[in-house]
């Protein structure tokens, strides 16, 4: 945790009882610490208090009487007499009560909050009898949409203003409101204009009763019903704390749970709906081996591992390689290192797909950052990806640093981001030219960015630096990292966002990294690990880059995929999809069918989210246990049991047998993670995880870049192909409740730029590459650097363009389009 | 009643063709203070005299406005904000002084604003005083010209911006921070205090709120000193006032009259008593918030202190007539209805509870009384105002919920067997 | 955006209003409330687009634009008339018959409380306190004061502005034809007045000749 200075403790009465308590801290929170509840709705702890609902009133003694006051937000105060139990308070609070009932529905039985409601249980334990109101009750049609996700009951709404606040405060999309005043007060959104929030699956979390609704919970379960267990959510590296909670061995939905250390409680909607893909019917639930027509057949396991086992087998092991392995626990990815490397014995290891930044970075620049740090910066400098798009939970962290704390923000990006509209600077650069962004930057006397490096003089600055969009050379984040790094009390947080893509590493799924953070080239590491394991290759493997062309070049016989897709991700999908058409053997383990599995020899069915027990690493290095609350579908089964039944067909001894002795011997060969066990992840103090570096001073890589020497490179319209939350991977299409989200493929252009070209906003057009040609509709965007085209990467169509350094745009290109079209044809009658 | 200056009127009584236009305002010494205060006082001697004139605020609270300028954090900047939002029924005293002498206002607020070092001010008034609104704008654009207004004023180096805004129609807009939210082009909800405004007030810098009246009175303390001010009237609360004075009386309007005389000189010898010589009733004392008085307290002094040991309060100046003829939960419901329509809806209590008298009183006026209501009128308003005392404690943010309750309690205290005999099941109790 | 491309199909005057406005505020936010004003001339009321046009200018979004004009009641979200009855039946003008002025003017337009005439020439609605209460009982046509008027005074008003239908709606002619009791001396005669259902104040609204 970053260090803060203790808080001042103050002595107040409580209830008669004196109690010490830390000065400035709002009487409910205060009261709550020490175990007395003081009843609330309004009040959230993670938002500022407004007061408003009044049922936390309590007494307080003044030099001016006894007053009556709202404990969410008078702070203690030395000697302070609260009471929170007199007469006097608990009439009021049953006045509020009953005030809050007149115009409720108590539609309680078909209310999806009924048996979870605050308002329910506080009218039992505080509230009146029965109701005096004889009166109609105010009447609104009932619950009415405000997007494709949340549902507003206004009759039940009792105006907390929790989920406004919300959006206002903490998501900054202040896209629901109250409306009208007095009696007639309610929310809503403005006319055709939805809560499409990233964030709005928040405010139904958070509301303290059933007006809001989210669609994929609707009646789908009643409390008593669920079972809930505790895990990290994997849609991105961020480490969200959640809970997961089951009906009839079916997720029915996903809450945030409020942990200090990362998310503040706080959920995207894709991290609490996307549980809905692994219930798809798509689901791969048996092992399928492809019969002698080509055809996909589903088979035994037995039959299937005989034939993986068997093809492994028959080729040289440094003739293996395997990608893939980000998206599972380390003890998975732990396995499947150590399956490769002492059963198959290959130094061909890559967990990164597409977007790969340089391992030894990723899990050992130094010093690195943690979340919390950002609450303590002066400065903090993004320049990566969209952080609203790729990493939702670190965005809203980033906001509450800025509008909350006060830390100056510094955006560099070649478009607008999320976080442009609360930053104090924002430089917007054309992609490849990143290398002369940072040269103004360092160079003394330099004219430009004045003001940028004003404010990077003051301290601390957290930095987080990761690609800002597939087509940026990967040395960039490092050249960048090494600038952040001189600047006064500077901590970096590289950012790679696949769910447990730093795990993976951590566990030696890269060419150039064995398990602990020990580079292959560590001879007294290496050695270290050999005399557990046995000899190990000593030179590096190739990366997924490398491995592709391998295999194309037939060096590469036979390939894993893990979870993974390089077709889709790849720079060259073609490219890509010839060297799997060229490998000899391909197996795919997996939840689903993909671009890239679809020709695979054999495809065995793995386990996922919340079916798996294990633990998870996210960017700040915090390592956190995510667990298992039911089966996978049919015969999916766990990957480390895959991999050490396969390892025993291998004529191999894995020694993989289940989840805790994985545990146990990463503790005892990674060095990182030596003093790591589940217990200590279970309970106590560090639920929220554990940041392993430098806490038990066994962190063995120490990665400081160094300035890479990149030259800009940008071509006339240099592409910007940037990632959107909502894109066409498989959990998002798999999600109903997200499917739906994903935005129209387009280019952007700047306005000049397209009037250079002749082009008008909305027309179609022909963007193309090296790699391929897709046909979009052209977007004006200013907030694009000129000379640079932004085409969202992983839409149903986009991806087809792969990740050329630059491309052409233009009206019509009849050439381009017959091309396309053929290569295509061939290549679908090839396959 | 003795004689005294009149301090707010003397201008618009003498010239009512045109007290409004600077050449007037001029021609009667206008503007001559604030030369004399800017080029020879500090700002801290305009705070003294105002201290010394110890003058309670006119928009209601009654709270001194040189200790409230004492109040202001230093930092910079800091704003004037004139209250104009003159909403509360029976209240249109502000109007007046801002249709007939709006220049002795920006007078004031020069003097003011140099006093606490404010260089930008705004007159707040309520939308629905378009013609006050013109009067004073128009006003503002003469003192501009003359340089009364604007950079360097008379020389002294001495800068201010002055800002007329209407709003939008909302009484509790009127409430300071309500007020200073709508300024701010934001709902007009009050805010929770602490902070007050004196510390985190518009743009959450320092900002004074002051009633049009009160500010109105700052040339002539100036200009004659605080304790000239303080030798009128009573005691404790001192200087002159202007009364609204409406309802059944029989000389409706404005008075500007010493404080410190009987409610009985006020109503009878200046409002000319009661319509047709009827008997009077009950009164409203300050303005629709406060809880009445009836013939028994026709001797108390019109005073704050008489006032509220009485139980109720000078408020905004508001005086309301009820004679014989009324029917006093007919009264009450229009008094509770208004509360309830202009409730913000922030606080439960206020919205919920002011809206359930409301229908209580209705089902009471129809006939459809209860006998339990009368008790569970009671309770909605202890659930409003716990005890019911004066001044009262309140469940919620803002005075404006506990409000609803005095005419409740008024109706309950002086009326009850006329109250009772409006609902079936008492009535023939009562008449058994 | 700028300014001009957001508002550009108001009139040249408001266009320059609307810039000085947003300028003239220590923070943009400020102008929302006059901007909507100006918004609801310009667009006969406050239309949604009108509100997503203030939105744009002062930076926020339609929705919190939409929040704050329904907090008050004078911006006018559904179609007014061209005359705005406002009657107050506030304690002081129901003490005086308010209701019953109310009843006439309803009974004279055809208009009930709360409604626009079918024509479109009124909207009627009663209102709390106008600050009127010493002339009680008191109404506003296009927010311009009345004082004294007894229910056939009301009635009469309205038959006035059917049959002459004024341009510009003037408080003191008004209340010289049928006004009555006053809350103060109004002193001398003026000419300015209200052009639309929008409060006549300089920004916005307001039209006729200021008075000598
Ligand atoms: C509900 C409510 C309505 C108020 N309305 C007004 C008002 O219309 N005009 C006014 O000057 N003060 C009003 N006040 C009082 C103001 O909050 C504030 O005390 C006053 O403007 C301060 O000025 P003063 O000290 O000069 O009186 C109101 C207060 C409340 C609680
Ligand atoms: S008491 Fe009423 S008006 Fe005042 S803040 Fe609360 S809800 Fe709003
Ligand atoms: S929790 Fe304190 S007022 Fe709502």
């Amino acid at each position: 945790m970053p260090e803060q200075p203790p808080p001042e403790m103050v002595t107040i009465s409580l209830d008669g009882q004196e109690i010490e308590v830390p000065q400035g801290e709002y009487i409910i929170k205060a009261a709550e610490d020490q175990g007395t509840y003081i009843p609330r709705f309004c009040y959230h702890s993670r938002m500022k208090p407004v007061g408003l609902c009044r049922m936390c009133l309590v007494e307080v003694e003044t030099p001016r009487g006894r007053i009556l006051t709202t404990a969410c937000n008078t702070p203690v105060a030395p000697e302070m007499i609260v009471d929170t139990e007199s007469a006097v308070v608990q009439k009021a609070q049953e006045g509020i009560l009953e005030f809050l009932l007149i115009n409720h529905p108590l539609d309680c039985p078909v209310c999806d909050k009924g048996g979870e409601c605050p308002l329910q249980d506080q009218t039992v334990a505080y509230g009146p009898g029965e109701s005096r109101f004889v009166e109609e009750k105010r009447h609104f049609e009932k619950p009415i949409p405000l997007s494709d996700i949340v549902l507003m009951d206004r009759e039940r709404c009792i105006l907390c203003a929790r989920c406004t606040r919300f959006s206002e405060e903490v998501s900054g999309d202040p896209l629901i409101e109250f409306v009208g005043r007095g009696n007639q007060t309610h929310v809503i959104t403005f006319p055709d204009e939805p809560f499409a929030s990233y964030f709005s699956g928040n405010t139904v979390q958070i509301c303290p009763v059933g007006a809001l609704t989210a669609k994929p919970y609707r009646f789908k379960a009643r409390p008593w019903d669920l079972e809930a267990i505790e895990s990290v959510s994997m849609v991105d590296a961020s480490g969200a704390s959640i809970s997961i909670e089951t009906s009839q061995n079916e997720v029915v939905r996903i809450n945030g749970v409020d942990n200090d250390a990362t998310n503040h409680g706080w959920l995207s909607d894709k991290d609490r709906f996307v549980f809905q893909a692994i219930h798809s019917e798509n689901r791969l639930a048996t092992p399928l081996i492809r019969d002698d027509a080509g055809d996909l057949q589903p088979a035994s396991w037995g039959d299937a591992l005989d034939r993986v086992a068997d093809a492994l087998g028959s080729v040289r092991g440094d003739e293996v390689a395997s990608i893939g392995g980000a998206n599972n626990t380390n003890e998975e990815a732990f396995a499947l290192g150590k399956f490769l490397r002492t059963v198959v014995v290959t130094p061909h290891i890559d967990a990164q797909v597409g977007d790969a930044l340089n391992p030894e970075f990723l899990a050992g620049v130094t010093p690195r950052a943690e979340i919390g740090d950002l609450d303590g910066a002066a400065t903090i400098l993004v320049w990566a990806g969209d952080l609203k798009e790729e990493f939702p939970t670190l965005f809203l962290r980033v906001r509450h640093a800025v509008t909350q704390m006060g830390a100056k923000l510094i955006v560099v990006h070649p478009r607008r981001t999320g976080l442009d509209n609360i930053a104090a600077e924002k430089i917007t650069y054309r992609p490849g030219e990143g290398p002369e962004v940072v040269r103004k930057l360092t160079a003394q006397g330099d004219q430009d960015y004045g003001a940028v490096r004003d404010l990077l003089t003051a301290g601390p600055v957290i930095a987080l630096v990761g690609l800002t969009g597939r087509a940026e050379d990967p040395r960039l984040a490092e050249a960048v990292a090494a600038y952040a790094l001189g600047l006064p009390g500077s901590k970096v947080l590289p950012l790679a966002r696949r769910a447990n893509v730093f795990g993976a590493l951590d566990m030696g799924l890269a060419p150039t990294l064995l398990p602990g953070r020990v580079p292959v080239k560590s001879e007294s590491g290496r050695a270290e690990l050999e005399s557990h394991w046995g000899p190990l290759p000593g030179e590096a493997g190739l990366d997924t880059a490398g491995i592709i062309a391998g295999l194309a070049a037939g060096d590469l016989k036979a390939l894993l995929l893990v979870g993974a897709d390089p077709v889709r991700d790849g720079r060259n999908p073609d490219a890509v999809r010839a060297a799997l058409d060229a490998a000899e053997f391909v197996v795919s383990l997996d939840m689903f069918l993909n671009d890239s599995n679809q020709q695979a020899s054999v495809i065995l069915p793995v386990d996922g989210f919340a079916e798996t027990e294990g633990t998870v690493t996210n960017i700040e290095g915090r390592v956190q246990k995510v667990n298992r609350i039911l089966p996978g579908p049919g015969q999916s089964r766990a990957l480390w049991s895959i991999l050490d039944e396969l390892s025993s067909r291998m004529g191999g001894q894995l020694g993989a047998g289940d989840g805790p002795a994985i545990a146990k011997e990463i503790a005892l060969v990674a060095p990182a993670y030596r003093s790591m066990t589940w217990d200590r992840l279970e309970w106590g103090p560090e639920r929220d995880g554990v940041v392993m570096p430098d806490r038990d001073g066994v962190q063995e890589l120490r990665f400081v870049p160094d300035d890479s020497g990149l030259r800009p490179t940008a071509g006339r319209l240099a592409l910007h192909s940037g990632r959107v939350l909502y894109d066409g991977g498989t959990r998002n299409t798999q999600s109903p409740a997200l499917a739906g989200l994903t935005p129209d493929p387009a280019v952007y252009l700047h306005p000049r730029d397209a009037s250079a070209l002749a082009l008008a906003d909305g027309q179609e057009v022909d963007v193309a590459g090296e790699f391929g040609t897709v046909r979009l509709r052209l977007e004006l965007d200013p907030s694009l650097a000129e000379g640079s085209a932004y085409v969202p990467a992983n839409l149903d169509s986009t991806w087809v363009l792969g990740v050329p350094d630059v491309v052409t745009v233009e009206a019509q290109s009849s050439k381009g389009k017959k091309n396309e079209k053929k290569k295509g044809k061939k290549k679908g009658a090839g396959e | 009643m003795t004689s005294f200056p009149m301090i707010l009127t003397e201008r618009m009584t003498a010239h009512p063709a045109d007290s409004h236009l600077l050449d007037r305002y001029e021609a009667t010494g206008g503007y001559e203070t604030l030369r004399q205060a800017l080029l020879s006082m500090k700002p801290e001697e305009i705070v003294e005299q105002v201290k010394a004139a110890n003058i309670q605020g006119r928009g209601g609270a009654a709270f001194p406005a040189g200790i409230k300028w004492g109040f202001l954090a230093p930092i910079e900047p800091r704003y004037l904000v004139i209250n104009g939002d003159e909403s509360e029924p029976g209240t249109f005293k502000d109007r007046q002084l801002l249709e007939r002498d709006p220049h002795q206002l920006i007078e004031g607020v020069v003097l003011t604003s140099f006093a606490i070092g404010a260089n930008h001010a705004f007159i707040y008034i309520r939308g629905e005083y378009p013609k006050p609104a013109r009067r004073v704008q128009q006003a503002v654009e003469a003192a501009y010209a003359k340089g009364y207004l604007g950079q360097n004023i008379l020389g002294s180096g001495f800068d201010l911006d002055v800002m007329v805004h209407l709003g939008g129609g909302a009484y509790i807009c009127g409430e300071e921070t309500a007020l200073l939210n709508s300024l701010e082009g934001l709902r007009g909800e009050p805010r929770l205090k602490p902070p007050f405004p004196a510390v985190e007030g518009l743009y959450a810098k320092p900002t004074i709120v002051n009633n049009v009246e009160t500010i109105s009175n700052i040339p002539w303390i100036v200009a004659n000193g605080g304790d000239a001010y303080a030798a009128i009237g009573d005691v404790d609360s001192v200087g002159t006032r202007l009364f609204s004075l409406s309802g059944h009386v029989k000389k409706p309007g404005n008075v500007e009259v010493p404080m410190g005389l009987t409610w009985r000189e006020l109503i009878y010898d200046i409002g000319g008593g009661i319509r047709d010589d009827n008997e009077l009733k009950a009164w409203v004392p300050g303005g629709a918030s406060a809880p009445w008085f009836v013939a028994e307290h026709l001797d108390t002094k019109v005073t704050k202190d008489d006032c509220a040991k009485a139980g109720s309060m000078l408020g905004s100046g508001a005086v309301i007539v009820m004679d014989e003829t009324t029917n006093v939960v007919a009264a009450a419901h229009r008094i509770v209805k208004f509360f309830s329509h202009e409730s913000c809806g922030q606080c439960t209590p206020c919205r919920e509870g002011t809206t359930w008298l409301e229908r209580i009183l209705w089902r009471l006026l129809n006939r459809a009384g209860r006998p339990s209501d009368i008790d569970l009128l009671l309770d909605v308003c202890d659930g409003i105002s716990p005890g019911l005392a004066w001044p009262p404690r309140m469940t919620t943010i803002c005075p404006l919920g506990p409000s609803a309750v005095s005419p409740i309690t008024s109706i309950m205290t002086h009326f009850r067997e006329e109250v009772e005999s409006m609902i079936p099941g008492l009535q023939e109790v009562a008449s058994a | 955006m700028s300014v001009a491309t957001v508002i550009s199909d108001w009139s040249a005057p408001n266009q320059e209003r609307a810039r000085t406005l947003l300028e003239a505020y220590p923070e943009r936010r400020s102008a929302a409330m006059p901007l909507l004003y100006l918004a609801s001339l310009e667009h006969g009321h406050l239309t949604p687009a009108a509100m997503a046009q203030v939105a744009e200018l002062t930076g926020l979004t339609s929705a919190q634009v939409q929040s704050v004009a329904s907090f008050y009641t004078m911006y006018k979200r559904d179609h007014v008339g061209r005359y705005l009855i406002s009657v107050c039946t506030s304690i002081s003008c129901f003490l005086m018959g308010a209701d019953d002025v109310l009843e006439a003017i309803e009974e004279e337009t055809g208009t009930p409380d709360g409604t626009t005439s079918s024509d479109g020439t009124f909207s009627v609605e009663h209102v709390e306190c106008i600050g009127a209460c010493g002339g009680a009982p008191a109404v506003q046509v296009n927010y311009e004061l009345v004082e004294g008027v007894a229910p056939e005074r009301g009635a009469t008003l309205c038959r006035w502005l059917r049959e002459s239908s004024p341009e510009v709606v003037v408080t003191d002619e008004m209340q010289k034809y049928f006004g009555g009791v006053r809350s103060f001396d109004w002193g001398i005669t003026e000419t300015v007045g209200a052009i639309a259902p929008v409060p006549a104040f300089g920004p916005y609204g307001s039209t006729g000749e200021e008075s000598a």
